[in-house]
């Protein structure tokens, strides 16, 4: 079995609106519903009716945000060996579940809602990403400190520090990113700095092999997202470099993927300063593995092609080449 | 009678119909109403790029002028497409050289453009006039220098917010000196210094000159001298907009502002030194657009030059403004029909500036005209959404961007869903809705049921289950772009919608819970709709049907699974395993 966190939000509801609440007991699979016997833990609803069935179904609806307190909890019992599902009901609200509601508390139209639940009924907070299904967008939520002092409740423990970023998001495109930094990125005399860097290797012939090269997905753009891959890890995770502005942020949000627990608090990344059991490297354009950090950020970002967290003892292959490089790049 | 009536002269009526969609409608009364208006149709719009191929347009449009092509999805332009998704203008532009020698106009939205496209633009189109690249990339300074050498009769060459390699800023030099037909430069985009005196000429023998944008490198102590050629100038986007302090300039900048009779929009202010504000005061009265969101200035600057603004009708600001300058601006600027409030500091949570729901509600209020929102914050209330929809019953527009995700209303902590129901019920004109903040199914349940005129809706980190988006899609009548990203909608709600895809033109949804077979059997009923599944995960044929889908971009069209995927895009209609 497994339980999920869930809330039932109650709003101004509309008057022809019924919702029910199902509940149900071990790995029944009623008249209604039930939920997926795989156990995943994804947060789906599940709607057993058929399109048809519209007109008299009710869909029950499962919220995974807790509300603030102001909504009645109806009752209190101990989850064990209960499952959490959605179900159907008809007409009034019930249906064929009725006989398995836990009625209790509340009035009047609360009468046929089971549960409402709040993060007290569950150990732990489970709510880490139960909306986003891909590797590539992890949730991050910085933590709410508004000016208004108003505290989140449920999601609190899950919140990581700030700093981190999900992939696009805000929402603000490439011309209205980072103004301040940006300022920083594109003055005149910076630029005449690091545009031989940028354009070396670069021979401009105008010609199919652009349209070729477009097609074979080889870009001339200067941010991207770029692969990381561990060493024993066998999945590799995309980091969308544009959403950081430093070598910092970056560790920070790559010790988030790679090394820290749901539960675990979170520690400062000890990836750049040579401390940890790992280090970061990087392949450049050229093909060359580099230690991170060692360049300017902007430098960084355009040269960098894909990460790599290399197990430190395998470093010590790095640091010769790494001198070398260096040399390269002075000459 | 329509058999009695001369084909001149309906192509006669027919040349003063030149919206889109009516020239559609009139090429659907009849087949000889559409024979004749497809030979006189001179301007093709295609939403997206893959609806259709450059063959089937020429086909049906032999007389085509100006092409305008959109090609990557929206999310685009937040990192959430991968680069070699698609959108190549080459193959295009290859049809229409041997199709349209006498192509005069050609406008590009997120799309991938080749230095190659750009000089065959340049070769192959006697008459070309102009160029628009909005969004674009994979072109350098090198194909500028192309556009500028070849076309004799340019009149419009806008690079908005494209990302050009930029190699030098020679490509300028290139316009010849029998090059006297330009009407609009927009070069804002570029970070090259260009050459000063070649502008200079260049702008001095374009007497039609009346949008001039120009980059970041042309210094601010030149602008003047710009000026002095160009006093008739419409809209103009400044340089930097820094410099040493000295009076000297600014009064020469000031009275060269004085001189521009004409001007109505400006923009630019990249690194702006507040000591040379007050050098354009003196167009304030007349400006009609004014783009402030580079300009990192302090709410009280901001708020002198609003405040000097009575014609104002669109404005761009960074949240600097704050709330008691937009409280300035719903006093001062009655005109105002378009806001965008940008984040100076997205990245982070906690306010660096004084910048609530609050500015929004103030401006609802005041600026009568209001149609248009783009709001990014930190907080925000039912009551205040509540208040906006009422107080702006003709917003057709509204994207409010709460920067923490889910975020609930801060005063109550409920979800938003009151608030942007409000916004649906009392905003019957909307088009365009963006949502943000702590949202359940239920605002979904009034946007389908209120949100009729609705043509482009956002979604992201909102709703509860498939019951959310079953509402969009059986209720939204008017739907043509739906993008969503971060909700937990998956298939029941796709697989009871199908045939509505149909009816729009695109529907993108990251990191939902689609599952890949839910995939496979959309494309499977609707053979006219293009199912692509991006997955950089690298394993897509092996993958079970269970396994979600990271990013799914549908679309409907007639021209059938395209040719240039990248390996990560798998069309459903393709698949292998579906196909035993």
């Amino acid at each position: 079995f497994f339980l999920k966190k869930i809330t039932f939000v109650k709003h101004n509801t509309l008057p022809n609106m019924d919702v029910t609440l199902g509940l149900l007991n071990g790995g029944d699979d009623e008249d209604g519903g039930g939920v997926p016997s795989d156990g995943s833990t994804t947060n789906r609803s599940i709607l057993t009716g058929s399109k048809e069935d519209n007109n008299n179904n009710n869909m029950v609806v499962m919220s995974s945000e807790v509300t603030s307190s102001s909504y009645p909890v109806v009752g209190d019992e101990s989850l064990d060996g209960l499952e959490l599902g959605l179900g159907l009901g008809i007409g009034g609200g019930g249906g064929g579940l009725k006989s398995k509601m836990v009625a209790s508390g509340g009035g009047g139209g609360w009468n046929q809602y089971a549960r409402i639940l709040t993060a007290k009924d569950f150990p732990t907070s489970l709510v880490s990403k139960q909306n986003s299904c891909s590797s590539s967008s992890s949730v991050n939520i910085p933590n709410n400190s508004s000016s208004s002092g108003t505290k989140r409740t449920a999601t609190d423990s899950v919140s990581p520090p700030n700093g981190t970023s999900v992939v696009g998001w805000p929402p603000v495109s490439k011309a209205h990113r980072m103004p301040s930094l940006a300022s920083q990125l594109k003055s005149p005399t910076e630029n005449f700095v690091s545009k031989p860097e940028q354009n070396k290797s670069k021979n401009r012939t105008v010609g199919l092999k652009d349209y070729l090269d477009e097609r074979n997905g080889i870009s001339n753009k200067k941010y991207r997202s770029v692969k990381v891959n561990m060493d024993g890890t066998l999945i590799g995770r995309k980091v969308d470099l544009n959403a950081h502005t430093s070598y910092e942020m970056l560790a920070q949000t790559l010790h988030e993927m790679f090394f820290r627990s749901s539960a675990e608090a979170v520690k400062p990344s000890r990836l750049l300063d040579g401390t940890s059991e790992f280090v970061l490297t990087y392949e450049d354009k050229d093909g060359d593995c580099m230690l991170v950090g060692d360049v300017p950020w902007e430098m960084f970002l355009s040269s960098v092609k894909r990460l790599r967290i290399m197990k430190n003892s395998d470093s010590n292959e790095l640091a010769p080449r790494f001198e070398e490089n260096n040399q390269r790049h002075r000459d | 009678m329509a058999l009695s009536f001369p084909e001149e002269v309906l192509e006669h009526v027919f040349s003063f119909i030149t919206s889109h969609t009516d020239r559609n409608t009139v090429s659907l009364v009849c087949k000889s109403w559409y024979e004749i208006e497809r030979w006189c149709r001179r301007r093709v719009f295609i939403g997206n790029c893959y609806a259709v191929s450059p063959g089937i347009m020429i086909r049906r449009f032999p007389e085509v002028r100006c092409v305008e092509l959109k090609g990557k999805p929206h999310f685009a332009d937040f990192n959430l497409v991968p680069d070699g998704w698609g959108g190549y203008f080459y193959p295009w532009v290859c049809e229409m050289s041997r199709a349209y020698p006498w192509l005069e106009e050609i406008r590009l939205k997120r799309m991938v453009v080749s230095d190659e496209g750009l000089e065959l633009v340049s070769k192959a189109f006697k008459n070309f006039k102009v160029l628009v690249l909005s969004s674009c990339e994979g072109f350098s300074t090198d194909g500028l220098a192309a556009i500028a050498a070849n076309c004799r009769n340019l009149r419009e060459l806008d690079l908005r917010e494209s990302e050009v390699e930029d190699l030098s800023g020679h490509w300028l030099s290139h316009f010849p000196d029998s090059c006297t037909s330009l009407q609009s430069l927009n070069m804002s985009c570029l970070s090259s210094e260009v050459s000063f005196s070649a502008l200079q000429r260049l702008i001095a023998r374009s007497p039609n000159l009346k949008t001039l944008r120009l980059n970041r490198a042309v210094p601010l102590e030149k602008l003047s001298t710009l000026l002095h050629r160009a006093p008739q100038l419409v809209e103009l986007g400044t340089g930097a907009y820094s410099a040493e302090a000295r009076p000297d300039v600014c009064s020469n900048l000031a009275e060269a502002f004085s001189r521009c009779k004409e001007l109505k929009g400006l923009s630019g202010f990249w690194d702006v030194v507040p000591f040379y504000l007050p050098a354009i005061y003196s167009v304030c009265s007349r400006l009609t657009s004014l783009n402030l969101s580079y300009a990192t200035i302090q709410s009280p600057d901001v708020t002198k030059i609003v405040t000097q603004c009575p014609n104002l009708q669109s404005l761009s600001v960074l949240d600097y403004i704050e709330d008691t300058g937009l409280n300035a601006l719903s006093l001062s600027c009655k005109d105002l029909r378009e806001l965008r409030v940008f984040p100076s500091d997205p990245f982070v949570a906690d306010a660096n500036v004084s910048l609530t729901e609050q500015g929004l509600v103030a401006v609802s209020e005041g600026c009568y005209k209001l149609q248009s929102v783009l709001y990014f914050c930190r907080q925000m209330s039912n009551s205040a959404l509540t208040t906006i929809a009422k107080n702006r019953p003709n917003l057709n527009c509204f994207r409010l961007c709460i920067l923490e995700p889910r975020a609930p209303d801060y005063l109550t902590l409920e979800p938003l869903d009151n608030g942007f129901g409000a916004i649906v019920e009392n905003c019957k004109q909307l088009q365009r809705l963006s949502l943000s903040g702590l949202l359940t199914d239920r605002v979904f349940e009034y946007i389908g049921k209120r949100a009729k005129k609705l043509e482009m809706l956002s979604i992201a980190f909102a709703g509860d289950s498939d019951l959310g988006l079953h509402h969009v899609l059986s209720g939204c009548d008017s739907l043509r772009k739906l993008e969503i990203r971060d909700c937990p909608f998956g298939d029941k709600a796709l697989l009871a919608n199908v045939s509505k895809l149909e009816t729009m033109r695109s529907l993108w949804m990251s990191s939902c819970s689609v599952s890949l077979g839910a995939c496979k059997r959309l494309s499977q009923k609707m053979p006219r709709l293009n199912v692509e599944v991006i997955d950089e995960q690298g394993d897509l044929d092996s993958r079970p049907d269970s396994s979600p889908v990271e990013k799914l971009y549908v679309y409907r069209t007639v021209a059938g699974p395209r040719l240039d995927m990248p390996s990560f895009i798998r069309n459903m209609a393709q698949n292998p395993t579906y196909m035993r």
